[in-house]
């Protein structure tokens, strides 16, 4: 978009390009393909993930492309979550990003705003790609707010409560107890009961007897990974989903977020209590650490978890973990976030034809049921999710908690809006405060002017 | 007299009890100090998947060499997985190569020059020599993190991103503390054996490469050595310009490695072998050349 950044004028031009650094936008070489017309698919592109754990699969998926393709050769690169981000922004400037890559919904918005992605309509309407193909609403998130389309989506997740089976039994809760529980934000319901009852301090005491000591806990009865920053993702948007609650006042693109909704405080006070109780870690013991390695170690009982941790909480040795669909909430319905990832094609890309046609095939079936056969995750085409479900059921698991929320329609979508980053920005902190008990949940108000401000301008 | 000696065995047992709390201390310091080392190794022999429920034995939990297979590509991502790996892999010997070729062309270019620039600042006189030389020191007090980005744009409009040249340039010439240590060590040379040089005829070129530097030896050694380490374990710079497989060293591929999806566990037991096996090379080079530079540092504080 903006090539006057790499011009000649030396000291104008580095400062300029610097800044475009910094704010991860602006400039680059984007914006220079466009549907690939005429161009014939053929030579090496190169395809980015971050998952390892999907590596082999989407390995297959490049070699079989390959066989059919025999003109083109995909090199795929994995790269951590921690550095993914900042080296894809860092490739958009130096003209060095992957041609086609994992793409999350949180971070599509700012890269389809600065041209960094190329649309992929023409591409769909020429080759037929069915979008119905996929499960209901996942296609619609990757259309921008222009209205094209910015990736074709590969994957779902969902959220489930992950619990250890001999840790619940020793406390006498019975899986169909963990499978049937409910919360409301007032008294937590049977959920906190559960919570409760699981937890353990040193002297033996559960959480719910006389002369527990919340200073000295040994198991904690549910596990936190961080306090979720604006999202909760994992942490307590299946909570704040049964409230009737929304992050935003639409979905997607949404411009005013109600973090200032006392159903949204009463539910987050509610959830910090938690720590407050005893019945979860301290935030601030949680930083560097794994919530999945913790569990495994047998420090916390109940984790709420997306399904791509499948293959983490099944995979420890001498653990025997069950999987518990989300309680139900104060509508009598359960709750999800339902997010998927989607494969973009780099608007700088010098291969557009052959990317796009890369971007196709890991969209289609073929590709899907690959993935499906390893058991990691779930597809987003809807014969290829029961694919995986099987697989996982071959490998002894039961997937159904996290199936179910979208075979019930429990789910809601991701929050996508513009502006991701500063929201962010704005929304750890607070939420940290919160939940580290330094705030009361009411200081959420102005967490949420701040962000809504963003959007005034 | 009676006296005498109970003073003396009430001092040698005060002594004895100091010297005891003096080797309790040495004893604790050690241990403390070669526990996370021991941790790194226990972990890499463990399996990755019985790390987490048996957190607090010391022993290897699950011992097997898998982890090891794992760095060294001994291991399909299917075993791998088995394991409670990630399908990830380690290109190590790439990997090695890269860090290999990275320090010893970054060390090589910056002693050199810097052994020159700090002759020039030392043994030649010039206007202007200490005003450049306190510009010189002042850089030192920029860090590097606001280098980095006008860097970064220069190795990418050079067309060097990627490259092993791009990833060496920005070390290759010189850097201010290497000058300043080495400056300080020329600056007590004598004077006479220069003149007499001199005398005999002898231009810079030859002073500096016959004299000079065969008697600076030992710190220079050492500064190869300080620099050699800092070079292998540098990380942000190559993050950003040695991205592909090809030019990628020992420290990025660690850090990708270790972080896989948002939110899972590493391969703590793949990553420790590989940790350890990265930082064997730096060990041994400690343990060939550590009492040469432990000598040069008494000499040239006796100087």
């Amino acid at each position: 978009m903006n090539k006057k950044a790499t011009g000649k004028k030396a000291v104008g031009a580095l400062a300029a390009a610097a800044a475009a650094v910094l704010a991860l936008s602006a400039c680059g070489s984007g914006g220079g393909a466009s549907g690939g017309s005429g161009e014939e698919a053929k030579g090496e592109i190169s395809y980015w993930l971050w998952d390892a754990n999907q590596l082999p699969a989407y390995q297959q998926c490049a070699d079989d492309f390959h066989t059919a393709n025999p003109d083109i050769t995909v090199k795929i690169t994995q790269r951590g979550w921690d550095d993914y981000w900042s080296t894809l922004t860092n490739g958009f400037v130096a003209g060095t990003a992957p041609d086609v890559f994992t793409d999350h919904l949180a971070k599509y918005p700012e890269f389809a705003k600065t041209g960094q992605l190329l649309a992929l309509d023409d591409a769909v309407a020429n080759d037929h790609v069915d979008v119905t193909q996929y499960n209901k609403g996942l296609a619609d998130l990757w259309v921008g707010e222009d209205g094209k389309r910015y990736g074709l989506p590969k994957d779902w997740d969902t959220i489930s409560l992950f619990y250890n089976k001999k840790l619940t039994a020793d406390a006498g809760v019975s899986d169909d107890q963990m499978k049937a529980l409910s919360w409301n934000p007032q008294d937590g319901g049977t959920y906190e009961k559960a919570i409760a009852h699981l937890t353990v301090d040193k002297n033996g005491k559960r959480g719910d007897e006389p002369g527990f000591d919340k200073t000295k806990v040994a198991v904690y009865g549910i596990g936190l990974n961080n306090s979720g920053s604006g999202q909760g993702q994992t942490e307590w948007s299946y909570l704040t989903g049964t409230t009737g609650w929304t992050h935003t006042d639409k979905n997607p693109w949404g411009t005013h977020f109600n973090y200032d909704d006392p159903k949204f405080q009463e539910s987050i006070a509610w959830f910090a209590s938690l720590s407050e109780k005893g019945y979860m870690p301290k935030l601030e013991t949680t930083v560097g650490a794994s919530m999945a390695d913790t569990f495994a170690a047998g420090k916390s009982v109940i984790n709420a978890h997306g399904s791509w941790m499948i293959g983490q909480y099944t995979g420890y040795k001498g653990v025997d973990v069950g999987i518990a669909p989300t309680p139900t909430g104060p509508d009598g319905k359960r709750a999800s976030m339902f997010n998927g990832l989607a494969d973009s094609v780099w608007a700088g890309t010098k291969k557009p034809a052959t990317a796009v046609k890369f971007a196709e095939y890991l969209g289609s079936a073929a590709c899907q049921d690959v993935v499906a056969s390893k058991a990691v995750v779930f597809p987003a085409i809807k014969s290829s999710s029961d694919k995986a479900e099987a697989a996982f059921k071959a490998k002894g698991v039961d997937v159904t908690p996290f199936t179910q929320q979208v075979k019930e329609d429990t789910t809601f979508l991701f929050p996508i809006a513009d502006k991701a980053a500063k929201v962010d920005g704005i929304m750890k902190p607070a939420m940290d405060a919160v939940v580290s008990g330094k705030q009361p949940a009411s200081s959420l108000s102005q967490a949420n002017d701040q962000v809504n401000s963003l959007f005034n301008k | 007299m009676t006296t005498a000696t109970s003073a003396i065995r009430a001092r040698s047992r005060r002594l004895n009890w100091r010297r005891a709390g003096a080797w309790a201390l040495v004893v604790l310091a050690v241990a403390v100090s070669i526990l996370p080392f021991y941790w790194v190794l226990r972990t890499s022999l463990s399996s990755n998947s019985a790390l987490a429920s048996n957190a607090s034995n010391l022993l290897p939990a699950d011992f097997n060499l898998g982890a090891y297979k794992r760095v060294f590509g001994l291991q399909t991502a299917q075993e791998a997985m088995a394991e409670g790996g990630s399908g990830a892999k380690i290109d190590f010997w790439i990997y090695l190569r890269n860090t290999v070729i990275f320090s010893a062309v970054t060390t090589a270019g910056a002693v050199f020059f810097s052994s020159m620039a700090a002759y020039a600042f030392s043994r030649l006189r010039w206007r202007g020599r200490n005003a450049v030389f306190g510009l010189f020191l002042a850089t030192m007090m920029v860090p590097p993190i606001f280098t980095a980005l006008p860097n970064f744009l220069l190795i990418k409009n050079l067309g060097l991103l990627n490259t092993m040249l791009g990833m060496v340039l920005p070390y290759l010439f010189m850097t201010p503390f290497a000058i300043f240590f080495l400056r300080q060590f020329f600056l007590n040379m004598s004077r006479e054996v220069e003149e007499a040089a001199m005398l005999d005829g002898a231009k810079h070129l030859r002073i500096f490469f016959q004299i000079v530097l065969p008697n600076a030896a030992a710190p220079i050694a050492t500064l190869a050595l300080l620099t050699f380490i800092g070079q292998w374990n540098e990380y942000f710079w190559p993050l950003l310009v040695g991205n592909q497989d090809n030019v990628r060293v020992l420290t990025v591929g660690l850090g990708v490695f270790k972080s896989q999806s948002p939110q899972g566990a590493p391969d703590w037991s793949g990553l420790m072998a590989a940790t350890l096996v990265s930082a064997l090379p730096v060990l041994l080079l400690f343990v060939a050349f550590g009492k040469r530079i432990v000598n040069s540092i008494g000499f040239s504080g006796i100087k």
